[in-house]
């Protein structure tokens, strides 16, 4: 019975991966309109636009944010729309897309570059502002993984809402808050899909928590990217969704073991170290396969720098949200967060 | 107790960043930049608090350059020019109108149909800087650093622009080449004299050096990222500066020219291209200037 109930579903998942696939020849001219549901990536010229399961790229202006209602042209080539011109764009007017734009906003009005890029990365996985030669630093010593949007922030966001609404209320309403904030930020960060996936599974385990049942991580994981892909095929082919599941189930299978082993480290750093380097496991070989390059020293680096992400995180969004009230405040936080990311770019400059 | 913990971490913060800042203080000289921005101009200006930003190269290499060589902690430019509405020119000041509050925005109103100085316009606008329209004979004081602009002159002005409105953006458009509208410059700190030429030709140079108004200085911005169609050996021997920059990146024109280059070492004048240096940097303290 159980395994008729997992067959069914992976079953599904493979139904809808290969109905929902929508068929285009090397050639074809199209008119795609749609929602733009992951923030464009931005170079120096061009912006890069996933639509529809190809890749749309424009120029810079008019800018194209997540939330937009586009409709553009072009001719299919390589899974690329070619020639595309913009033809119609309507800003999404929801408050918390805004709310997104206005906080990377405040950040960039705040610190120089790449510091507002990375503490944009960082507290709200907006990495479409990326010096691109940062980027390379990050990609080259395994650390890019902390500006994607990741379940990470996801956890940090949910126990640090968790330990200040203890504070005024009891567990029941606490814990109901905190889940209504982890859908809140899961909204402000962009719908990505490694976040709904940790968010989908951050509410099951509290949940579960709160109903006294024991939670297992693994089946609530695997469920969790199960019924995900059936609600959204395409991700089954997106790395940045292949890679936080991965890195999050090797976390499961390897971080205890590896919290053992390195039982001499201080006690400081070792939660750190044995994390990264569980979920390194699991990651590397994807890595390697998908960009060729994969760097023997990024479990020492992910230590010299993993220890500033929650801070960082903490900092930006209460520093971003209290600048969009009073500036000069959120100016002040956001400060704070000025030596963190200095080390953090100095460490990446320096083995990148 | 546990929070002490958190107390404890934050002070930590507060001291390494007292410390930052304190490291970050700049110091009593002009450092006068050509920022490293790929093909295009960008040339900052500091002394002491006060930032001067001539032209912000084609992207966002000109929001690094700010950030390498600005405080972190200072946010405000005191002055930013335009010298002409082309992409390789302004492409980078739309992002720091966004990011920076600036003061006063030095730039033509010649008007420019590409969508991106559309975008310029909405970030100039939406940032509070006054527009102001530059004109042959006017002289700029910001802090301790001057700046007598040299061109567009006011023949160009009446011409292209006689009833249109002044300290505004895109007032007025013309058939011209936007290079003859080129803001000219003369940047000056004491003793220390820099000529900053944007796009000029040979007739806005001829027209230029008629006026008498360009005299012996230390430090010249080649034209037109070194173009054939740039500095001329009248211009060169005029201004006899001692030390030349080119701003330039990769780029399918040309430049700069092999008879550029030829006539700045014959003239026996140090040149330094933004495409081998980075960014170029020159100090000075009002008497002699050295480079970094």
């Amino acid at each position: 019975m159980k395994y008729f109930f997992w067959g069914v579903l992976i079953s599904l998942v493979f139904i809808r991966y290969f109905s929902s696939k929508p068929t285009y020849h090397d050639g074809d001219k199209l008119r795609v309109s749609g929602v733009v549901c992951q923030e464009p990536s931005r170079f120096s010229y061009q912006q890069k636009i996933s639509l529809a399961t190809l890749s749309v790229y424009l120029p810079k202006y008019p800018e194209v944010y997540y939330g937009d209602k586009i409709v553009v042209e072009g001719v299919v080539q390589k899974g690329e729309l070619q020639n595309a011109r913009l033809v119609l764009k309507e800003e999404e007017k929801g408050a918390l897309s805004g709310l997104r734009k206005s906080l990377v906003g405040f950040f960039q009005r705040s610190l120089p570059e790449p510091h507002a890029a990375l503490v944009a990365g960082i507290s709200l996985g907006a990495k479409g502002s990326l010096p691109k030669d940062f980027w390379d630093n990050l990609t080259k010593t395994g650390t890019a993984h902390v500006v994607v949007a990741s379940g990470m922030n996801v956890s940090l966001v949910a126990s640090f809402l968790l330990g200040v609404l203890v504070l005024f209320l009891n567990r029941k309403k606490a814990l109901f808050l905190a889940l209504v904030g982890i859908w809140a930020y899961t909204a402000i960060s962009g719908f990505e899909a490694p976040i709904i996936r940790a968010a989908v599974m951050g509410s099951i385990a509290f949940s579960a928590q709160e109903m006294g049942r024991v939670y297992s991580a693994w089946r609530a994981l695997v469920f969790t990217g199960l019924i995900l892909l059936i609600i959204f095929p395409d991700w089954l082919t997106d790395l940045g969704f292949i890679l936080s599941f991965v890195a999050t189930a090797s976390i499961l299978v390897f971080q205890k073991s590896m919290d053992k082993f390195f039982s001499f480290f201080p006690r400081l750093v070792r939660g750190d170290f044995s994390t990264t380097l569980a979920a390194q496991i699991g990651v590397s070989p994807i890595l390697f396969v998908t960009f060729g390059q994969f760097n023997l020293l990024s479990p020492l680096i992910n230590v010299l720098v993993l220890w500033t992400i929650p801070i960082i995180t903490v900092l930006g969004i209460v520093g971003g949200v209290v600048g969009l009230l009073v500036p000069f405040l959120g100016r002040s936080i956001l400060f704070l967060s000025y030596p963190l990311t200095t080390w953090f770019i100095t460490v990446v400059r320096l083995f990148g | 107790m546990k929070g002490s913990k958190y107390i404890f971490g934050l002070l930590i913060l507060v001291l390494t960043l007292i410390g930052l800042s304190i490291g970050n203080s700049p110091d009593a000289n002009l450092h006068l930049i050509a920022c490293d921005v790929g093909q295009g101009d960008g040339i900052l200006a500091t002394y002491k608090n006060v930032q001067v930003l001539i032209d912000g190269g084609p992207g966002d290499g000109i929001l690094e350059c700010l950030s390498r060589h600005i405080p972190f902690w200072d946010r405000e430019l005191e002055l930013v020019v335009l010298t002409h509405p082309q992409l390789d020119h302004y492409g980078g000041l739309i992002e720091v109108f966004r990011r920076y509050k600036v003061n006063t925005f030095l730039a033509n109103g010649l008007d420019s149909s590409a969508s991106s100085y559309q975008a310029l316009k909405n970030a100039v606008g939406g940032s509070g800087a006054r527009v102001l329209t530059p004109q042959e004979g006017m002289v700029l004081r910001i802090g301790m650093i001057y700046l007598d602009i040299l061109s567009p002159s006011q023949r160009l002005l009446t011409q292209e622009a006689s009833n249109s409105q002044t300290n505004v953006l895109g007032a007025f458009s013309s058939k011209r080449d936007p290079n003859e509208f080129s803001v000219v410059a003369i940047l000056r700190l004491g003793e220390f004299e820099a000529l900053l030429t944007g796009d000029i030709g040979p007739s806005e140079i001829s027209e230029i050096l008629s006026s008498g108004k360009v005299r012996d200085v230390e430090y010249i911005k080649i034209p037109h990222h070194g173009s054939k169609n740039g500095l001329t050996l009248k211009l060169l021997e005029t201004s006899s500066p001692e030390i030349a920059v080119i701003s330039v990146g990769k780029n399918s024109y040309g430049h700069p020219s092999e008879e550029t280059l030829r006539m700045l070492k014959e003239a026996g004048v140090r040149t330094l291209r933004t495409d081998e240096e980075g960014d170029i940097e020159v100090i000075s303290d009002g008497l002699s200037f050295w480079t970094n």
